[in-house]
């Protein structure tokens, strides 16, 4: 089912399709800082005005730091085709965004590729995934 | 007798081409065979229910980044002087740069142009638009009834609709001093805010079955010196009609006002 719905979520993408829509992305996020991380999803707020998803990444010291990635509202990603079993608990993905502003381990969450080599962009424009 | 029948097999042949370019020819040409059929009520004025997407910019128009359309600035008419007050206002109060940050409504225009599926309902006397985007409403009447003369200024404003033709005008004053689009997505120097004498006038009308031709004029007087406009494009989705518009509680999860997440 998964792999259905991000199917359908990959094709759709393809078209013109919404980013942020709630706030400015400038408030909060620093687009000169770029991150990409790898971890296992911890949780999951499908919930407006956007989606949270949080990730549990190792550092080179060993210790485990949890992400926190904004994405679309919960209305925008569904109409991609990208429903919440897309994030499930437990999964390992990449994470591609920004960072936020606050120097805090939140950021924005544009990208978000699977093992096999699939991705969904939870947030950011399709057609320029490095535009917020 | 060879000669008449060769001439009037050349005028039969004449006759049947031109019978069957003239058409083309006409439609070519701007004419009424080039109407589009789109689509009608029973009362045969155009027909806008359904769910569409946002305005979107034409080719060649200034697009901003992310998804959310923007005006082009080229179209902007002179400054007054001192209107470049309301166009870069900030103060680094996020309240007042970006109140959308507190769940505070879009408004008008900034809500159609938000990058959100709407739907419209179409009765003889009103059009109502519901944006995705916080589930915000304008409700447009059009009974022929005058603007409200007696009402402090609001998000939305006091929206009249009328018929010209087969063009849907809709014209709204009364609106409080507000984001005028979405620019602070672009470009996080300026921020655009239109004043409390802001008047705009939206005409709608469909240039075929799946796309609506979106003017949009701003006459702000206390900061352009004339009044300009702007056209965009709105295409039909009638596949979003199959799932409809989704929830959008803005205070269910708003984690980050003023740029401060807050928990985890």
């Amino acid at each position: 089912m998964i792999r259905l719905t991000l199917s359908l979520g990959l094709i759709l993408v393809a078209g013109s399709v919404p980013a942020l829509a709630h706030h400015s992305f400038a408030a909060e996020y620093d687009e000169t800082k770029p991150i990409k991380v790898t971890g296992t999803i911890t949780k999951v707020e499908w919930t407006n005005p956007h989606v949270w998803y949080y990730v549990d990444v190792k550092g080179d010291d060993g210790k485990i730091v949890n992400y926190a990635f904004s994405a679309g509202a919960p209305g925008q990603l569904m109409r991609r085709g990208i429903m919440k079993k897309a994030l499930e608990i437990g999964a390992t993905i990449s994470v591609e965004g920004f960072k936020a502003k606050d120097g805090s381990t939140n950021g924005f969450g544009a990208k978000v590729t699977y093992p096999d080599g699939r991705m969904v962009f939870t947030a950011g424009r399709p057609d320029d995934p490095k535009a917020p | 007798m060879k000669k008449i029948t060769m001439g009037l097999v050349l005028v039969t042949v004449a006759l049947l081409a031109a019978a069957v370019l003239a058409p083309a020819a006409y439609a070519q040409s701007g004419g009424a065979a080039a109407m589009p059929a789109i689509p009608r009520t029973a009362e045969g004025k155009p027909d806008f229910n359904g769910t569409f997407q946002w305005p979107t910019p034409l080719a060649g128009s200034e697009r901003g980044r992310g998804s959310a359309t923007i005006f082009d600035r080229k179209n902007f008419a002179p400054l007054k002087p001192g209107g470049e007050a309301f166009l870069e206002p900030r103060t680094g109060d996020p309240r007042h740069d970006e109140p959308r940050d507190f769940c505070m409504p879009a408004g008008f225009p900034d809500a159609m142009l938000s990058g959100n599926a709407m739907q419209f309902f179409q009765t003889k006397n009103y059009l109502t638009i519901v944006h995705e985007f916080q589930r915000m409403t304008r409700i447009v009447p059009l009974d022929g009834r005058p603007h409200h003369t007696d009402l402090e200024p609001t998000f939305f404003g006091d929206p009249v609709g009328h018929w010209e033709g087969d063009t849907l005008v809709i014209e709204t004053n009364g609106f409080r001093r507000w984001t005028l689009d979405e620019y602070y997505y672009t470009n996080p120097k300026e921020y655009r805010m239109h004043s409390d004498a802001m008047v705009t006038t939206e005409r709608l009308k469909w240039k075929d079955k799946d796309s609506i031709s979106y003017v949009l004029t701003i006459d702000d007087p206390k900061i352009f010196t004339r009044p300009w406009s702007q056209e965009f494009e709105i295409k039909a989705k009638p596949e979003w009609d199959k799932v409809g518009l989704f929830e959008y509680v803005c205070e269910e999860n708003n984690r980050c006002p003023g740029g401060k997440c807050e928990g985890k």
